[in-house]
């Protein structure tokens, strides 16, 4: 199930924010997707990152995609846990699975992004092409 | 009467050049000053070969489980037994070499050669005496050896070189090597696997920077996968030995790297000194590399230069080609060397393969070009042994479809690519590459499917939204 407490991003990422701290990771649609996930690269803390921007590359058993951020930002930590259990996106992309926390530099930003019901409308128009 | 070919230097130059002229009926003698086999066989591709061979039955132990294989007990290693298998390898191919001048009537002398004249050849054998070697026809194989950093003498011990890298006398906690270029790449790997936390610096932006950006940027991950520390864009400034026995390197980026052993490959130098070459008048270039031309002649009629003392592509397969070249034409042949098919082959995990343009000289040279791309995750091939990273790059001509470059970063790369070199080679196109029937289950099959992807026909691959941003 998606949650409605974050944000949608339409190339599959999501956010959530606290104050300036956005925690970003994927969607399950992504992450079902792309399959059994065996490597995250993840960029290192104060790596400033643009919205739309690659913020990671995720490699799983079918192929290597990349992760786009939602938000701008200064990267202030990453998913550890990912490094030796990748497949944790797979299980808990809402949750555990998350990949990093940005520091946002513009919360404008997050009026472009989508809802949870949005977001869901949105799939349905990409399945149906 | 035969020609008198006189061989100074028994590496891959050296030996193929004696043994060629030899089968064409030239009468050679080959001086060599250390090991028949040169720095290849005895200090690089054979030795370092085999220490990856035993690293990489260590970490294939290691994820015996993946493979159903239960293990019981701890996995270890013995660094005498590696080094002896390594030894026994490097001697048995030694042997070879030397069975093959015997079968062939090459006179081998031990001894330091140089040039007294444009025909004769000085040599200062192993016990002191001179003898000198009169010779119709003469080619220096001398060689390389490894570059010093300034300011930072190798010791042997805690500042080493590849040599003695590949002595393996013992595996440093910590291991800081200086040049993320083909060797020091391939060192981090070995010294990982066998347990040293390595970090690699390179003053250039990527590791393996001679290679295609994208195969960089493929191998750079696997770096990080292997945990080995990568920093680019920076340079040593300086060393300060700590009174425990540590090290800390001073990088030009504030950084510092406190480290056991540091491992310099910043690059080779050129044997080409105190071997006569000022006596005979032999043209030099800055580097110290002997000036030659395509027919391997150096500006002495008669005196021929090949291998790394020539400074071009120091690769032990481009020295053998230029031995055959120089041998042909020392015996009065008239053949040209050809680079534009060179293969490299870098034995990183996993391992790069490579021929032809990469994809920045194509757009330096302004030609128009097209570039397929096939991941060997898509193979099932691939996914039976769990060799799942990497890419196969083709480039192609627009116009004429011709393959231009293969670039291969994944498990066999340095088998793989010579598809890629022979394609070259016949000037096939990519639609040629394409519908060569491949094996299945094989990992060549991600070079047709490379091909095919030049013209976005890659069966096995999903239907492209959009182009890669990068």
């Amino acid at each position: 199930m998606n949650p409605d407490d974050i944000k949608y991003h339409r190339e599959h990422a999501w956010v959530r924010v606290e104050g300036k701290r956005a925690t970003i990771g994927i969607t399950d649609y992504a992450q079902q997707q792309m399959g059994d996930i065996v490597y995250v690269d993840l960029p290192e803390a104060d790596t400033e990152i643009d919205a739309d921007s690659e913020l990671s590359e995720i490699e799983s058993t079918k192929a290597t995609s990349p992760v786009v951020s939602p938000v701008s930002g200064t990267v202030v930590e990453v998913n550890e846990d990912l490094a030796d259990s990748p497949e944790i996106i797979n299980e808990d992309p809402y949750g555990n699975g998350w990949l990093v926390v940005l520091e946002m530099n513009d919360s404008s930003e997050l009026n472009d992004l989508m809802s949870k019901a949005e977001y869901e409308k949105f799939l349905k128009e990409e399945e149906g092409k | 009467m035969s020609v008198k070919l006189t061989i100074i230097g028994a590496g891959p130059g050296g030996y193929v050049a004696a043994i060629s002229a030899a089968q064409k009926g030239a009468q050679v003698t080959v001086i060599e000053d250390a090991e028949v086999g040169g720095v290849c066989l005895n200090w690089g591709c054979i030795p370092t070969k085999t220490l990856i061979a035993s690293a990489s039955a260590l970490e294939l132990v290691r994820n015996a489980a993946e493979f159903g294989v239960l293990l019981s007990g701890e996995v270890g290693y013995s660094l005498a037994k590696i080094r002896e298998r390594k030894d026994k390898v490097v001697g048995t191919q030694v042997r070879g070499v030397k069975g093959l001048f015997k079968s062939w009537g090459v006179a081998l002398i031990e001894g330091r050669g140089s040039l007294l004249s444009p025909d004769v050849v000085r040599v200062v054998q192993k016990d002191g005496t001179t003898m000198d070697v009169k010779s119709d026809k003469i080619i220096i194989a001398t060689g390389s050896r490894p570059a010093a950093m300034p300011g930072l003498p190798f010791d042997g011990e805690s500042v080493i070189t590849s040599d003695d890298a590949v002595r393996l006398a013992s595996i440093p906690g910590s291991l800081l090597i200086v040049g993320a270029g083909v060797i020091g790449s391939e060192f981090a790997f070995i010294y990982r696997s066998f347990g040293a936390d390595v970090t690699m610096v390179e003053m250039l932006p990527h590791a393996v920077s001679t290679e295609d950006e994208e195969i960089s940027e493929i191998l750079e991950r696997e770096l990080k996968k292997a945990r080995i520390k990568l920093i680019t864009s920076v340079k040593v400034e300086n060393v300060e030995k700590g009174g425990d026995g540590m090290m800390v390197a001073k990088l030009s980026n504030g950084q510092e790297v406190k480290t056991e052993r540091i491992l310099v490959c910043i690059g080779r130098s050129m044997n080409s000194e105190d071997i006569g070459l000022e006596a005979v008048g032999v043209n030099t270039g800055k580097r110290g590399n002997i000036i030659v031309n395509e027919r391997m002649e150096t500006n002495v009629p008669g005196v021929y230069a090949v291998g790394d003392v020539t400074g071009n592509i120091l690769l032990a397969h481009v020295a053998s080609r230029q031995g055959l070249v120089a041998a042909q034409n020392s015996l009065g042949g008239s053949v040209r060397m050809d680079y534009s098919t060179v293969p490299s082959g870098i034995f990183t995990v996993p391992e790069i393969g490579s021929v032809g343009l990469r994809e920045k000289q194509a757009v330096e040279k302004g030609i128009k070009y097209r570039v397929g791309r096939f991941q060997f995750r898509g193979l099932g091939k691939a996914h039976t042994t769990g060799e799942l990273a990497g890419m196969v790059k083709v480039i192609a001509e627009e116009e004429t479809d011709k393959v231009l470059g293969v670039h291969i970063c994944g498990a066999h790369a340095t088998e793989l690519i010579h598809e890629g070199v022979l394609a070259m080679t016949m000037g096939a196109t990519a639609k040629d590459l394409g519908q060569m029937i491949h094996a299945h289950p094989t990992l060549s099959e991600a070079i047709m499917e490379a091909a095919e992807d030049v013209h976005g026909m890659s069966v096995h691959q999903p239907k492209k939204s959009k182009e890669r941003s990068s």
